[in-house]
This record gives structure tokens, C-alpha cells and sequence, in this order.
């Protein structure tokens, strides 16, 4: 007889003769645990659902009141029933924006940069989400999904701004850049992904350094607009990483932002071709050269895998903290899956 | 032929060879040999049987045929009655003494408030300044000065404290003896004999305050609690096991954090995952503690009965020590135990014993480690071994790396 237990999505068997975290650990998942005899307390968890005969629990480890509530000593506890166990400092419960299907309307397209357009979908009634997240489209016609990221912020729920390059031969590419016209209606589904800024009360108004690759800006102008509105004194940096000068946009918008904000800087740097008023090479090396420490700093990384893995290396090389680090690998959403 | 039989006939003449100074500098050569040939054997130079694999670890550890002795040397040094050489009533006099302070409840509702300022005042230090010595500099410091201030010995600097488990570990592991059972180099004792009395000196006036005014350290409430009112434990009763906590407790937190780091720059793919996701580090700090166990080998059990274990006949009253770092690198169990793997089948490991003298304090010292190392790697990020110098293990009873130098930009 074996019965299912379940962690952090992971789903195994556990035989009569084996405690939960034997079940765990042969099936290659890991879970603190130190005494294997109930006394050291290292294998506490939380049962989600289910349940569980305690064992050989000592009420010194797992006392009366943590049986109460719901906590368990894995390597004594076996479930009986099909049961659902969290680890301790597990994010339990946590609220995010439910995912919903929506239908849009098309309200703008527009050439931004050189292969790169601006699509703007009007909704008939508001999305919650965080600043940072993505949706996924429905492309017409073809069944098939592709993500962008939101370049709102959360105030902005009616009209999503998405920001869009092409790929020659994608199918989203196909249509964004071909018979995509005002008016058209388009399946939307959102809000997606943890790439976002964190809630206000837990905002302390800390530095942060940005790094967008190409349309990899998109979420850091909602989350550079969002924390900034919160607070305006803070010190940011935002790096937009393109090819050429070419493939720059929204400087303007940026520049209006500077304007306003006195602690934000913009930084555009050209990895291609050599410009006054632009850096040249590539925007993590921009960065080292330009901050000497950014401990204590948060940094935001969106664009290809390897920018983001150079953008990583570069705020550790400064010091960051690897929490405070958020990433965005942007695989070039068409290219995806392109050619299933 | 039978295993057993052939174990039975292994000539073990070579064992005679082995030295003190060989086991503490490395002693994985002649365990490996020993879980091969002779997995309960008889090591002159320690004048005892030796538990070598991780199956007859927990079978003598956790066997009713067997109760707990300290080793010759350990006794010498901490006298009588230290918690890991006692039994009955005594032994849960012990155990009923420490444990309240060191159930997980209790630890979670203080220990990131203890540890997290201490550790990061450490990092503080030297986080500026591009290199530092991180045993001495950070993993011993940070391992003594939350524990001493747990156990109320805030006028004692890091530094002493250091000091004392430094000098009580030699002593503690001077195992060496001759034919007859004498200790071979009596000398060895020396620097414990130092400790003890400097530790008297200082902790005494402090038992002599606690014992009027109660306070909420650690030793206040060894002193008081489960005691009829106006009574007090005896001081004398209390000082061997005060030892035990100023070796072990003081000592392997420490260890355990530089062994894991250096596992862990064994393995430069392995540090970076933990760098970008802290909460790796418990999986992180247990290979550690598999890969180069603190307390390697200085714990014992004694038979209470006559007993055959895996074919060999014990007496009643013959010790046997745990080689817990031995039983911790079985082949029979782990892969390559040899490496330092973070991704390694997470299979339990005997680090921290078994049995019901199983550590007491593995609840906190988990959490000190986590903690540590969570601040260390928070501040500095970029953290890389010095390669120009090289890291060196010392260690049969106690092991870990005697220096950890390392770099990183600033
Ligand atoms: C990484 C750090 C540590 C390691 C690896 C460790 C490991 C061990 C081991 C192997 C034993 C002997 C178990 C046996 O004979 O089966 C032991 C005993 C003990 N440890 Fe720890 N220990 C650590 C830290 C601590 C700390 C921080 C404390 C207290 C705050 C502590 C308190 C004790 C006590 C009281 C005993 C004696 C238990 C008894 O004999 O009943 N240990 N420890
Ligand atoms: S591992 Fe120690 S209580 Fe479960």
C-alpha cells in the first residue's frame, strides 16, 4: 500500500513502512532534516491537506499547540491520506492577481523603432496585476500563444501597452506586423510571471539599477514609473541595451521622466555602432564602469538569456545581493516554439 | 567463505602502524580501509574499537546493549559528569537541563535576532576590504560569540573563546596510547588544564551572581531550573558539561560553515546556485556536514552486556568509538562520498549522531550556520577563494579547515 504526498508541486508514493520524508528524499527531494529521530525539529512542514499519524513524535519537538496547527515532523509523520505538505518559510498562501481569460480590442499599433512596434489593447473591464507581469496572446488564427510583458503600471488596468519585435517568419510577427488593424479582437490571458515590483509596504525605497535589452524595456517602464511614484527621491538607473541607435524608443518618454524625477538616470548604450550621446558596447559593462558598489541596491534584468546572465554577474560583481536581483529571461517571444 | 568469516580472518596487522598524526591530518585512508576489511575493529593507537561504517554507527549508537562512555581523553579532560559520558538518571538530569533552551519553538523565537546583528557585524569588519581569513575572521567568531551570549559570557571576547575551544579540542583529542593504556604524550593535556582554569576563573564570579540573581542565559537557568526553590544544580556538577559546550557547541558551527564553503568552492557552479537562491543553503550546510562531519570521531558507546556485532564478539564493558565522518563517506551508501555534491541523493547522515545522546543543540546550530552563511553571501556576493593559497583540513576527533582565505572585488 502506498499512499501520494505531495511538496512544492512535486508529487511522490509513500509506503506504509516509510515516513513522509523517507518517501521525500528517496524520490530525490530535499527537505531539512538532521536526526531522523524526531528530536531535532530540523524536518518540521506544514500540511497543506491531508493527513497524518504523528508517529513516534515527541510532544517536546512537536508540541500540542504545532499539532493544532497543521505542522508535522517529516521524518515521523505518515500520511493517512492522500496528503499536501509546504517547508516552513515556504511562501504559504500568498495572494497574487488571479489569472484571467479576457477578450481585447486592438486600440493602437505603432512603429516605434526599427522592427519594433507599439500595441496598445483596450479592455472592457480592468485587470489587477503588479507592474512587471506579462500576458500571453492568443494569436488570431493560429492557436498559438505568445508572451509580452506589460509596460503598465498598475494603475493603467484598461489599456495594455505591449511592446513587440518582429521575427522574421514568427507567427505573432506575422500578424502584428501584417493585417493587424485597429479594431481587431484578441484573446489575452493574464496576469503571469514574478518579475515585479514588490508591494508598496514593503518598498523601503531602496536604489535600483535597471537593465532592459531591446523590448525587454517594457516591464521596467511600469516598474521604474511605479517606484519611482512612490518614491521620488530614490536613486535609479535604467540601462536600455539596443543594437543601434535605430533600435532606440521611447527616449522621450524617458527623458520627461528624468526631467521629473531628479534621482532617475537614463543610460543607452549601443553595442553596434559608435554615436554621440549614447554608450557603446554592451549595458551590464556600462554598468560595473559606472556604479562602484551597489550594495544594498535592487536590480532588474529583462531581455535576452545572456544579457540577463551578464546582468547578474555585473550586480554581483558590485555587490548586490542576489535577493534583491530580479530577472526576466525574454526569449524572443515568437521565436519560441516558432517552429513547432 | 562468508563475509563474515572473511572480516574475521583480515589480517589488520597494518593498523599497528597507524599514528596519531596521520589520523588527524588525514584520516580517510585508513577508514576507507578500515569499512573495507574491518568495519568494528580494534585501533591500538586509540587503545579502543572503532565504528567505522555508517550501518554499525547507528546499530551501536542507538543499541539498548550499549550505553554512553566518554574516551579516555575526553574524560581526562572535562572530568566527571559531562552529558556525553553519563547515562540514566543522571544523563536526563543533563539532557532535561539543556534541552529547554534548545527545542526549535524556543530557538525560532530568538535565534535571528541573536545570530543576524553578530554576523553581520562580522562582515562589517572586512566586507570592504577585498580579502579576509574566513575561519578566523568570520566562522569561528560568529559561531562563539552567539553562543556565548546565549550561555551569558558577554564579558568573554570572541577571541578567548576561540581560544578555549582551540586548547580544550587538543586535549579532548590527545588520544594517542602506548601498549598498556597510557597516554603517550601526557604533555598534551596541558593547554585543556590552561583552558579550565581560565574558564573557572572567569565563570565562577558569574555562578556566584546567577546563583543570587537568576538571569535568562543559559547557564543562569542550568543552575535553577527544575530545582526546589532556594536550591541550585552544584557548580561542580554543571563544569564538565560547561566544557562540553565551550568544545563542541563553540567549535563546530564554525566548522560546519567553513567546511561548506569550501565543499562549495570545490564546486564553482554549486556556489553560484546558492549565491542566487539563499534558501539552497540548508541542503548546502547538510552536504557539508556529510562531506567533512565537525564532529568526525569523538564520541563513544560501551557495551553493558557481552554482544556480536557484524561477527565480531565484544565483551561486556568494551567502548567502541563513532566515526561518524567515517560512517558519513560509506560508499555503501553514498556515491563519490568523497565530493562535495549539493545535488547528491539527499540521503540522511549521521553528522550530528543518534541514539539519545544524539547533539542536543542541532536545531540551533542549523540555524547559526544558515544564518551566517545567508550574511556572508548577502554582503559578498562575489565571494572566491584565494587559489594562491591552499586550504588544509586538520582533524581526527574535530575536523575541518584550519583557513579559508579568499578574495573578491570591491
Ligand atoms: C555543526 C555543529 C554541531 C555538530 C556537527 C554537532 C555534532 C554532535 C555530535 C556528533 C554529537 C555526539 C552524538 C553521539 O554521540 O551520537 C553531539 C553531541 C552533543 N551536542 Fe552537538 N554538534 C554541533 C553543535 C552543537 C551545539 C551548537 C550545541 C549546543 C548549543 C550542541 C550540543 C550538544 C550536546 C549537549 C551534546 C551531547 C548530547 C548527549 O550526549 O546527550 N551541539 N553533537
Ligand atoms: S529530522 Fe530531526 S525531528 Fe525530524
Amino acid at each position: 500500500m502506498a499512499t501520494a504526498i505531495s511538496v512544492s508541486g512535486r508529487r511522490v508514493e509513500c509506503t506504509d513502512d516509510q515516513s513522509m520524508l523517507e518517501a521525500f528524499l528517496r524520490a530525490g527531494i530535499w527537505m531539512p532534516n538532521s536526526c531522523n529521530q524526531g528530536t531535532c525539529g530540523t524536518c518540521k512542514l506544514q500540511v497543506v491537506c491531508g493527513e497524518v499519524d504523528h508517529g513516534g513524535s515527541p510532544l517536546d519537538t512537536l508540541t500540542a499547540e504545532e499539532r493544532a496547527a497543521g505542522l508535522a515532523l517529516a521524518c515521523q509523520a505518515r500520511p493517512l491520506a492522500e496528503t499536501e505538505v509546504a517547508l516552513r518559510g515556504e511562501e504559504m498562501g500568498r495572494t497574487t492577481h488571479v489569472l484571467r481569460d479576457l477578450t481585447a480590442t486592438v486600440v493602437e499599433v505603432e512603429e516605434i523603432a526599427r522592427d519594433t512596434r507599439r500595441v496598445l489593447l483596450g479592455l472592457e473591464e480592468p485587470l489587477a496585476f503588479s507592474a512587471g507581469q506579462y500576458v500571453e496572446l492568443l494569436v488570431p488564427g493560429t492557436g498559438e500563444r505568445r508572451q509580452y510583458s506589460l509596460a503598465n503600471t498598475a494603475e493603467e488596468d484598461k489599456v495594455l501597452e505591449l511592446h513587440v519585435r518582429r521575427i522574421p517568419g514568427g507567427v505573432a510577427s506575422e500578424w502584428l506586423f501584417g493585417a493587424a488593424a485597429v479594431g481587431d479582437r484578441v484573446e489575452v490571458r493574464g496576469p503571469l510571471g514574478d518579475f515585479h515590483v514588490p508591494d508598496a509596504d514593503e518598498d523601503d525605497g531602496e536604489p535600483m539599477v535597471l537593465i532592459g535589452g531591446g523590448t525587454g524595456l517594457a516591464p521596467l517602464l511600469g516598474i521604474a514609473r511605479t517606484a519611482l511614484e512612490r518614491h521620488p527621491d530614490r536613486t535609479m538607473v535604467l540601462y536600455h541595451g539596443v543594437r543601434t541607435a535605430a533600435d532606440l524608443y521611447d527616449t522621450d518618454r524617458l527623458a520627461e521622466l528624468a526631467a521629473t524625477y531628479r534621482g532617475f538616470n537614463l543610460v543607452t548604450v549601443l553595442s553596434r555602432e559608435s554615436v554621440p550621446g549614447h554608450r557603446s558596447g554592451y549595458a551590464p559593462d556600462a554598468f560595473v564602469d559606472d556604479i562602484a558598489s551597489a550594495r544594498g541596491w535592487s536590480g532588474w534584468l529583462c531581455g535576452s538569456p545572456a544579457l540577463v546572465e551578464a546582468g547578474v554577474k555585473a550586480f554581483k560583481r558590485r555587490r548586490m545581493a542576489p535577493r534583491l536581483i530580479h530577472r526576466e529571461k525574454f526569449e524572443p517571444a515568437d521565436a519560441v516554439g516558432a517552429g513547432n | 567463505m562468508t563475509t563474515t568469516q572473511q572480516a574475521g580472518k583480515q589480517d589488520l596487522s597494518w593498523l599497528d602502524d597507524v599514528t596519531m598524526t596521520e589520523l588527524e591530518r588525514n584520516p580517510y585512508p585508513t577508514y576507507e580501509r578500515l569499512r573495507r576489511e574491518a568495519p568494528l575493529a580494534f585501533v591500538p593507537v586509540l587503545g579502543s574499537y572503532v565504528a567505522s561504517t555508517a550501518e554499525i554507527c547507528r546499530e551501536v549508537a542507538t543499541s539498548p546493549d550499549f550505553e554512553a562512555v566518554i574516551t579516555p581523553a575526553g574524560g581526562r579532560t572535562f572530568g566527571h559528569p559531562a552529558i556525553i559520558g553519563v547515562n540514566g538518571d543522571i544523563h536526563a538530569d543533563l539532557r532535561g537541563m539543556v534541552e529547554p533552551q534548545l527545542q526549535p519553538a524556543e530557538v525560532d523565537s530568538w535565534v535571528d535576532d541573536l545570530v543576524r546583528p553578530i554576523a553581520r557585524n562580522y562582515v562589517e569588519q572586512f566586507e570592504d576590504r577585498g580579502r579576509a581569513e574566513l575561519v578566523a575572521e568570520y566562522c569561528e567568531p560568529v559561531s562563539v560569540r552567539s553562543l556565548g551570549d546565549l550561555l551569558g559570557l558577554q564579558s568573554v571576547s570572541s577571541d578567548k573563546l576561540r581560544e578555549w575551544f582551540h586548547k580544550l579540542s587538543v586535549s579532548f583529542t590527545n588520544a594517542g596510547v602506548d601498549e598498556n593504556g597510557e597516554f603517550t604524550n601526557p604533555d598534551g593535556f596541558t593547554p585543556g588544564d590552561e583552558a579550565r582554569a581560565e574558564i573557572q576563573a572567569v565563570v565562577d564570579p558569574l555562578i556566584d551572581r546567577w546563583i543570587e540573581h537568576p538571569e535568562n542565559t543559559a547557564i543562569s537557568h542550568w543552575l535553577h531550573d527544575g530545582m526546589p526553590p532556594g536550591k541550585t544544580r552544584d557548580r561542580e556538577y554543571i563544569y564538565p558539561t560547561i566544557y562540553v559546550y565551550l568544545l563542541g557547541a563553540m567549535q563546530e558551527p564554525g566548522h560546519g560553515m567553513a567546511s561548506t564553503l569550501v565543499g562549495l568552492f570545490s564546486r564553482p557552479e554549486q556556489m553560484e546556485e546558492v549565491v542566487d537562491d539563499p534558501s539552497l543553503l540548508p541542503r548546502a550546510i547538510s552536504e557539508g556536514m556529510r562531506w567533512t562531519s565537525p564532529i568526525w570521531s569523538a564520541t563513544a558507546r560501551i557495551s553493558t552486556t557481552p554482544v556480536t556485532i557484524t561477527g565480531v564478539d565484544l565483551p561486556a564493558g568494551t567502548p567502541v568509538i563513532l566515526s561518524y565522518g567515517s560512517a558519513n563517506h560509506d560508499t555503501g551508501k553514498y556515491d563519490a562520498p568523497t565530493a562535495y555534491d549539493l545535488h547528491r541523493p539527499p540521503l540522511p547522515h549521521l553528522a550530528f549522531g543518534a541514539g539519545n545522546h544524539a547533539c542536543a543543540g542541532i536545531y540551533y546550530a542549523n540555524q547559526v550556520m544558515r544564518i551566517g552563511l545567508e550574511e556572508l553571501l548577502e554582503a559578498i556576493p562575489n565571494l572566491e577563494r584565494d587559489t594562491g593559497e591552499g586550504v588544509e583540513f586538520w582533524g581526527w576527533g574535530f575536523r575541518g579547515p584550519t583557513s579559508l582565505h579568499s578574495t573578491w572585488e570591491v
